[in-house]
């Protein structure tokens, strides 16, 4: 008996745990919303720290993030192309390889890649920030943490996956194109034909609107970890392993539902 | 108020200008130009121009000292606390070395030193060299 009231209370806590943890993420996610149309958040300081974030997110790593994009577009493109002509189904190539690798694949890689490298070291930077109580000390000086710190943070994480993701995609399609109908311009009316009937309004704006929500997943999500860090720097390891864990799984959500409206 | 306290530290992945500088940039809107010639002049006028392109970590406690109390000067409120001034000086004999920054003509304002009172003696013994 004792062993049920005590799973029965440990599980609740869990839930309860998670509904604090996804209300402080809303909350906070509500509360850069309302800032973001305040005049006074978009002074220069703010500006600054947001290219500075686009910078490091994207321009940095962009050599590095082209080379796995095309990498990865290649292996796709072929083992669809070699599926394709095994079945017969060589006409279906080009479509198949837009909507696996443009639509799904590619933003879903992007997201990881700057998951792993940005979002473990925003998780990490605002531990540290919170545990040395620099957030304190800024707020002293009516530097508020949110306008200067987080807030350009999140605006370079979307901005960063949205043009990695945008970029990786037309790669894709030039690499598609070259594999399927070669170094001519024959295939290139069916090609865009192709292009033109999948790419309708509906699937433009879902896939801006799924790079933009992983572009806050791996910005947000690592922001409120950051913060709910208590102020001792052995949590510090703790609070990036729960952030990236919950990038992880947003990331994963936001795919399945994503793909969940499009095919079911 | 402005405060200089062992509490509120400097933002570690800045330099010491930008940590000063970031004052005027956000809250006077000033240009990066102007804002990072107005941190210059200040610790030049503190003695401590060097100290401009180091992070918080390469600082020693004097330097570190230094960019926390132009951050808190640049600030311009009428009253300047200085906390615990033992905790952050630990290197230098400091009621001295506060007393020869607080001397300088450009410093306008009030300076008040909070410390603990077994500190006292150190305070007597700058006043009273002799």
């Amino acid at each position: 008996m004792n062993f049920l009231a005590a799973s029965i209370e440990s599980l609740g806590a869990k839930v309860a745990g998670w509904f604090s943890v996804g209300y402080g993420m809303f909350a906070f996610l509500a509360q850069a919303g309302s800032l973001l149309l305040e005049r006074a958040t978009w002074n220069r300081a703010t500006f600054d720290v947001v290219v500075k974030q686009v910078y490091f997110t994207a321009v940095q790593i962009l050599h590095v993030f082209l080379g796995y994009a095309l990498v990865i577009s290649w292996l796709i493109i072929s083992i669809i192309l070699s599926t394709a002509r095994d079945f017969g189904l060589t006409e279906f190539a080009s479509e198949m390889t837009i909507r696996v690798l443009v639509l799904e694949l590619l933003p879903f890689l992007t997201a990881l890649f700057i998951a792993l490298r940005s979002g473990s070291a925003i998780n990490t930077e605002v531990a540290l920030m919170q545990v040395n109580n620099e957030l304190d000390a800024l707020a002293h000086c009516k530097v508020p943490p949110m306008q200067f710190e987080f807030l350009p943070r999140l605006i370079g994480g979307v901005i960063s996956v949205v043009t990695l993701a945008s970029l990786a995609g037309l790669l894709a399609l030039l690499m598609g194109y070259l594999a399927i109908y070669g170094m001519n311009t024959a295939g290139f009316a069916p090609f865009t034909q192709t292009i033109a009937k999948i790419f309708d309004f509906k699937i433009m704006a879902g896939l801006l609107a799924k790079c933009a929500l992983f572009g806050l997943a791996v910005t947000l999500i690592p922001v409120t970890a950051g913060l709910e860090t208590p102020k001792k720097l052995f949590m510090v390891p703790v609070s990036v392993l729960r952030g990236m864990m919950r990038v992880f799984f947003a990331i994963v959500a936001i795919e399945v539902v994503s793909l969940a409206l499009k095919y079911v | 108020m402005a405060r200089v306290a062992p509490d509120l530290p400097l933002r570690a992945n800045l330099s010491a200008l930008d940590n000063i500088a970031l004052i005027p940039l956000y809250q006077r809107h000033y240009s990066a130009a102007e804002s990072n010639r107005q941190a210059e002049q200040l610790l030049a006028q503190l003695g401590h121009a060097d100290i401009a392109p180091l992070r918080d970590p390469d600082m020693t406690p004097a330097q570190r000292f230094i960019a926390k109390l132009a951050r808190a000067l640049i600030l311009g409120r009428p009253r300047l606390v200085i906390d615990r001034p033992g905790a952050m000086l630990y290197d230098v004999p400091y009621p001295d070395f506060i007393r020869q920054l607080a001397a300088q003509q450009e410093m306008a304002g009030t300076w008040e030193i909070y410390d603990f009172s077994w500190n006292q003696a150190l305070y007597n013994q700058a006043l009273h060299p002799e």
